[in-house]
């Protein structure tokens, strides 16, 4: 499953870079999360609870950021467990400076899912992606404008 | 043979529907037995993955929780066999790796059973289920059977490293085709998919096990098409248990369309648990465990080319199909696009070269068998397209090119039958019949108007024909025996008078929604001239019933209908002796008609009633004969039969979307002698529909990592009531010559027929707008048609 998109926001690249590197930031916008810890200098242990339709579940597994360059992009490997199926994704994200207050967060990414995630239509689980991501910036917005 | 009393060729109403429509039928599911127990099963989520181990711990300790078994505990048990050997080219067996009970190594496909939970209620053995702990290791997987053969991919089995479970070839030699191919002065070559189908019964697949510690019997209640098949498979080749200790019952059965002929590994599991656990185990697959384990059907990746001469006379024909066998080898999955295909490519045409070449090959996705038609679907899918296609192509008339190519009419008794290229000899035949009956029925001079007038205005109207045949009433014993398969499949029928002269039946052919109670009821009444309420047929249960080869392949009648036919015709020789000793006769002298035994020429008669009794009271009754009324017969056919027909489509394509919407399907079907035109006509709607399914909505989709993309009704889209038109159907009658009641088989006809007429009739539309386009893939979805329509000069 493809996974794409974008959002410019009211913040310069380094502001943004630094909220998406901070642990205790993304565990309260990435949503769903319960826990978020860091493991490594790059990785975390997460458990997610996603519902949303037919996809109903607990996810755990590690999150890890590879192909860092400071400020510019980073890869994000996804690799999350559940009783409905396994998610493996591997997800480019690049932030392009807009103006010295806008950046560009784009991302492109692919998904591999196994089990009932599969099976039980990807149409499905493609809509829950686009409202989590939507989600997903919209908490990081109001995090930029807090601070 | 008695005359009737008039019961054949009517449409009777069909006797089991008062309790399926009123919630009285009574399927696995609804068994519930003492002590019961249920089963779920820990399925893998990967196509392809290395079972590094299984974690039963945390679910073992949960309530309720009775056992739990894995790949280890059943590794000394045989797989489920394959029922049909083919050989190599080469004359090397096939490749036939295990199909485990459950997997202890490698999980082979998404759903493939890792292990099973066996606890006091389903929702508790649900929850422990997903306490299993698998460890995987995923691997790389390969789905697509044309591109598994290529080197460098991953193997499904060891014992297969190109994936190629056999090669096999029919037909006259390649040489010859390629010859008369290179004299064609046009060549119509197509490369197309005939896609993945999931069968979806109504009633997903159930199987409850008991074993009876005191007599040491089992009992297997299951969802099948033929009990007396699973026992005998599941006895002598997986359990190794004696077959008499063993009774399998198939009770109501909502549907099948093939999935339910095949042994399942999950029958052999419950069965060898229930006596592990002294207690009888259930276990019932949900909506999307059917998606996943269920038998598929079709996949095949064709290239086909026919050669013509000027005048438009076929000249050859060169067919080259990958079919996917799946991860496995389900019981008939290997005679279906070799004997059920490759036999089939003679068509209705005097076709005379032709070359089938076929390979079959495993792949990272659920086994592939027998569905609804099994081969010749795909057989006719593959002439019919060509023939539309090339009549577009050589701007001949397609209905033209057909009757020039039609084999002559032959009745198969006076006129020999016709020896095809293909192994097969037809019985009986009147091409030309259906074509004009269902010319007439369209208007067809009238509907090219139509579609020129449609054109100006904007609309894409397009018609599309299909005539096909098959060979059903499977099958001659000797025949399919020296083709590979490993069984016999005649039928068994008894025939059991009762004192009182009612009249018990009992046939091995399996009723899951043909109406046999009906059909074998309205033949029984008929030929002794009894009234329809008198007679009783029993089916599904090796204990009562002889032995049987079940219900598949179109062959209930023609086969299991001959058995009966059989064993009446010894009640009534018997019959005759009777009432000559008490009417002081010669036996010689009776005659039977209409209920009653006569002396020929004189008024003096005894009613069947009055023999049935003397019968089982013989106080008046030949010395050398034994007492009783009760016969059961053994009938093997002595070739297939080949119902035929033709199949038209009319359909209209918006131009902006793609939408196709089916206006008119006409259906003229040549199923031999009609018992019941109603359920015949039932039979070919439920087909027509399934096939139109095919054309326009259904295929099971596979991602390259061998998920099931589609296993659910939220993304499977099946054919609904409001998607098809009021049928036109209509029947032409060419008796079966070599069967007692002359019937050929109505069971598959519709969804053989119909597919490929649907797609003509698209591609019909689309060139009459000057969309030249040859083929789109099925299912005909409406952005596929768009797409075709924008890369297309128009």
């Amino acid at each position: 499953m493809q996974l794409t998109g974008k959002q410019v926001l009211n913040a310069s690249p380094s502001k943004v870079w630094e909220k998406l590197m901070d642990t205790n930031t993304l565990a309260r916008v990435i949503p769903g999360v319960t826990t978020l810890e860091r493991t490594g200098e790059n990785s975390f242990v997460s458990t997610l609870q996603i519902k949303m339709g037919p996809v109903n579940g607990s996810f755990s597994g590690n999150l890890q950021l590879e192909e860092i360059t400071e400020q510019k992009n980073f890869t994000l490997k996804v690799q999350q467990n559940s009783k409905i199926g396994n998610t493996n994704a591997a997800i480019k994200v690049d932030l392009i400076p807009v103006s010295s207050t806008q950046t560009e967060v784009s991302f492109d990414g692919d998904a591999q899912l196994s089990g009932l995630l599969a099976g039980m239509g990807q149409r499905v689980i493609g809509g829950v992606a686009n409202t989590l991501t939507k989600q997903f910036f919209t908490n990081l917005e109001k995090e930029l404008e807090a601070s | 043979m008695s005359t009737t009393n008039g019961i054949i060729g009517k449409s009777v109403k069909r006797v089991e529907d008062k309790r399926f429509i009123t919630g009285r039928g009574k399927y696995t599911d609804d068994i519930i037995l003492p002590l019961q127990t249920y089963a779920s099963f820990v399925r893998s989520p990967y196509a392809h993955a290395r079972i590094l181990s299984v974690d039963i711990e945390a679910a073992k300790a949960m309530p309720g929780v009775l056992a739990i078994y894995t790949g280890a505990d059943v590794a000394d048990i045989n797989g489920v066999p394959c029922g049909w050997l083919v050989n190599f080219k080469n004359g090397t067996p096939m490749k036939e790796p295990k199909h485990p009970l459950l997997v202890a190594d490698k999980a082979r496909h998404v759903g493939d059973a890792v292990a099973v939970v066996i606890a006091e209620t389903q929702e508790k053995a649900k929850d422990a289920a997903q306490m299993v702990m698998v460890d995987y290791e995923e691997l790389p997987a390969v789905v697509n059977a044309a591109e598994a053969v290529k080197p460098g991919m991953p193997s499904v089995h060891d014992i297969a490293p190109d994936n190629i479970c056999y090669d096999w070839e029919l037909g006259n030699p390649k040489a010859e085709v390629d010859e008369a191919m290179s004299k064609a002065a046009h060549i119509t070559s197509l490369e197309f998919v005939n896609q993945r189908l999931v069968p979806n019964a109504i009633e997903p697949r159930s199987y409850n096990a008991q074993y009876d510690s005191t007599s040491e019997r089992y009992t297997l209640y299951t969802s099948t098409q033929n009990p007396h098949l699973i026992r005998l498979l599941m006895c002598a080749f997986v359990l190794g248990i004696p077959e008499h200790k063993v009774k399998v019952v198939g009770p109501d059965v909502g549907g099948g369309f093939g999935s339910k002929i095949f042994h399942y590994t999950e029958e052999a599991l419950l069965t060898w648990a229930s006596k592990k656990l002294k207690r009888p185990v259930k276990w019932t697959a949900e909506r999307t465990e059917s998606f996943l384990t269920d038998a598929h059907g079709r996949d095949h990746i064709t290239k086909a080319e026919m050669g013509f001469d000027k005048d438009g006379n076929i000249l050859a024909l060169r067919v080259n199909t990958y079919a996917n066998m799946g991860a496995y080898l389900s019981t008939f999955s290997t005679c279906v696009p070799t004997y059920l295909h490759g036999t089939l490519l003679q068509g209705l045409y005097t076709t005379p070269k032709i070359n089938v070449d076929v390979t079959a090959v495993f792949t990272h996705t659920t086994p592939v068998d027998a569905y609804r038609g099994a081969g010749r679907p795909e057989a006719t899918y593959l002439l019919e397209r060509l023939m539309d296609l090339a009549a577009l192509e050589m701007n001949i008339d397609p209905a033209e090119l057909r009757l020039k190519n039609f084999i002559p009419p032959f009745d198969g008794v006076t006129q020999p039958g016709y020896q095809t290229q293909v192994a097969l000899q037809y019985d009986s035949g009147n091409y030309h019949g259906v074509l004009e009956k269902g010319l007439a029925m369209l208007g067809y001079k009238d509907f090219r108007k139509q579609q020129k007038e449609a054109a100006k205005n904007g609309k894409l109207l397009g018609v599309g024909f299909s005539t096909y045949i098959e060979a059903c009433g499977i099958a001659p014993s000797a025949v399919v025996g020296s083709l590979g398969a490993r069984a016999g499949l005649y039928e068994v029928g008894q025939v059991r008078v009762q004192p009182t002269g009612k009249v018990s039946v009992f046939t091995g052919a399996h009723s899951h929604g043909q109406g046999h109670e009906t059909t074998f009821a309205q033949v029984v009444a008929d030929k002794l001239g009894i009234p329809m309420e008198d007679v009783e047929i029993i089916h599904g249960d090796t204990e009562s019933v002889a032995f049987g080869m079940g219900t598949y392949g179109s062959r209930s009648l023609a086969v299991g209908g001959s058995a009966i036919v059989k064993s009446i015709d010894k009640i009534v020789e018997k019959g005759k002796k009777i009432a000559a000793h008490k009417l002081e006769a010669n036996a010689d002298d009776m005659e039977f008609a209409n209920g009653k035994f006569t002396v020929k020429g004189t008024d003096k008669s005894l009613s069947f009633g009055d023999i049935a009794l003397t019968a089982y009271v013989p106080h008046i009754y030949p010395k050398d004969l034994e007492p009783g009324l009760d016969f059961s017969s053994f009938y093997d056919p002595t070739n297939f039969t080949y119902p035929f027909g033709c199949h038209i489509a009319v359909v209209e394509v918006d131009k902006e979307t793609g939408k196709v919407t089916l206006k008119r399907f006409i259906a003229v079907d040549d199923v031999g002698n009609v018992i019941n035109p109603m359920i015949v006509e039932g039979q070919i709607h439920g087909g027509v529909a399934q096939g139109v399914g095919q054309a326009l909505y259904e295929g099971a989709e596979y991602d390259n990592n061998g998920q099931l993309t589609n296993a659910s009704y939220m993304d499977y889209c099946m054919p609904r009531a409001d998607d098809l038109p009021m049928f036109e159907t209509a029947t032409q009658v060419t008796p079966c010559p070599h069967n007692p009641l002359g019937v050929k088989g109505a069971g598959e006809a519709g969804a053989i027929g119909s597919t490929p007429a649907v797609v003509n009739a698209v591609i019909d539309a689309l060139w009459s707008g000057g969309h030249k386009v040859k083929d789109i893939r099925m299912p005909l979805k409406s952005e596929r048609v768009w797409r075709a329509m924008q890369t297309t000069v128009n």
